[in-house]
């Protein structure tokens, strides 16, 4: 059951990306990454991860994508133009991108796997658990955190002002 | 090679890794190959959330919660980046129409 629902589910994801980098639209390029994250989600609760995949869906998938939506309806119509000012750039970054996928997949080969560390799998991924790691070990990192979401925001902020603003 | 145990069924950790890879080469195909600037963020995107399944895959290989909570910085990060990013181009797109990031190789004041 398990091993299908894998399957399903990288078939999907691969699709998705397929559809980023090949759909002529950003819109199309923004719908096919949902489908991508939501496939993700479900590996992520396949990998004991709830609270991830709750996060993935809502603040991913629904925040951050309709962000992209909203940026690209305020935008209007790509305006892609077919061909680039290097006629060999498709091919050359083809090229260097198979070389990153059989250095990756080399690197696999190689992995030596560490005994796992006996945890309750109950309890693994669920709420409590992330909070504990988060509120305790990580307290100063996630504090950090949050200091980069106030400096991102002001940066928004400052960036989509009105020229008339300038004094 | 390492099996998971979920739900009763073997599942290998390195499907999960080789995955990730996979989602991580196409990612970077779509910054290379694509021109519009939206599209290339959209690509970054796709690139971590390939980078947040391996550590997902490898919180659970390991049974530590720590690679988890990694993710979710990477989420946090994530979205700060989308913020500013978008909020870039938006400042381009209002001064000038832009048909190729490499429109942008000149800096005028």
């Amino acid at each position: 059951m398990a091993i299908a629902i894998f399957f399903i589910a990288a078939v999907m994801a691969v699709a998705g990306g397929v559809g980023v980098i090949s759909a002529r639209q950003p819109m199309r390029s923004v719908l096919s990454l949902v489908v991508t994250m939501l496939a993700l989600a479900v590996l992520f609760l396949l990998l004991d991860a709830q609270f991830v995949f709750v996060v993935q869906i809502i603040v991913y998938a629904g925040a951050v994508m309709v962000l992209f939506l909203f940026v690209i309806a305020l935008l209007g119509p790509a305006r892609e133009i077919a061909a680039g000012r290097l006629r060999f750039q498709p091919w050359l970054a083809g090229l260097f991108s198979l070389a990153l996928l059989v250095l990756i997949w080399a690197m696999l080969q190689g992995i030596q796997y560490r005994q796992p560390e006996s945890t309750d799998l109950t309890f693994f991924g669920t709420v409590q658990s992330i909070a504990i790691g988060l509120f305790t070990t990580y307290l100063y990192p996630f504090e950090l955190t949050s200091i980069l979401l106030l400096v991102a925001a002001i940066g928004a902020i400052y960036l989509s002002r009105r020229p008339s603003d300038d004094r | 090679m390492s099996g998971l145990d979920i739900g009763g069924s073997q599942l290998d950790a390195s499907w999960f890794l080789i995955l990730g890879g996979i989602l991580f080469t196409l990612g970077a195909v779509g910054v290379l190959v694509r021109r519009n600037p939206l599209v290339i963020l959209i690509s970054i995107e796709l690139m971590l959330n390939a980078v947040n399944l391996t550590l997902v895959t490898f919180a659970r290989q390991l049974q530590n919660i720590e690679g988890q909570l990694f993710a979710l910085m990477v989420m946090t990060v994530a979205a700060a980046e989308a913020v500013v990013g978008l909020a870039i181009l938006v400042d381009i797109f209002r001064v000038r129409d832009l048909e190729d990031v490499d429109d942008l190789s000149e800096l005028k004041g």
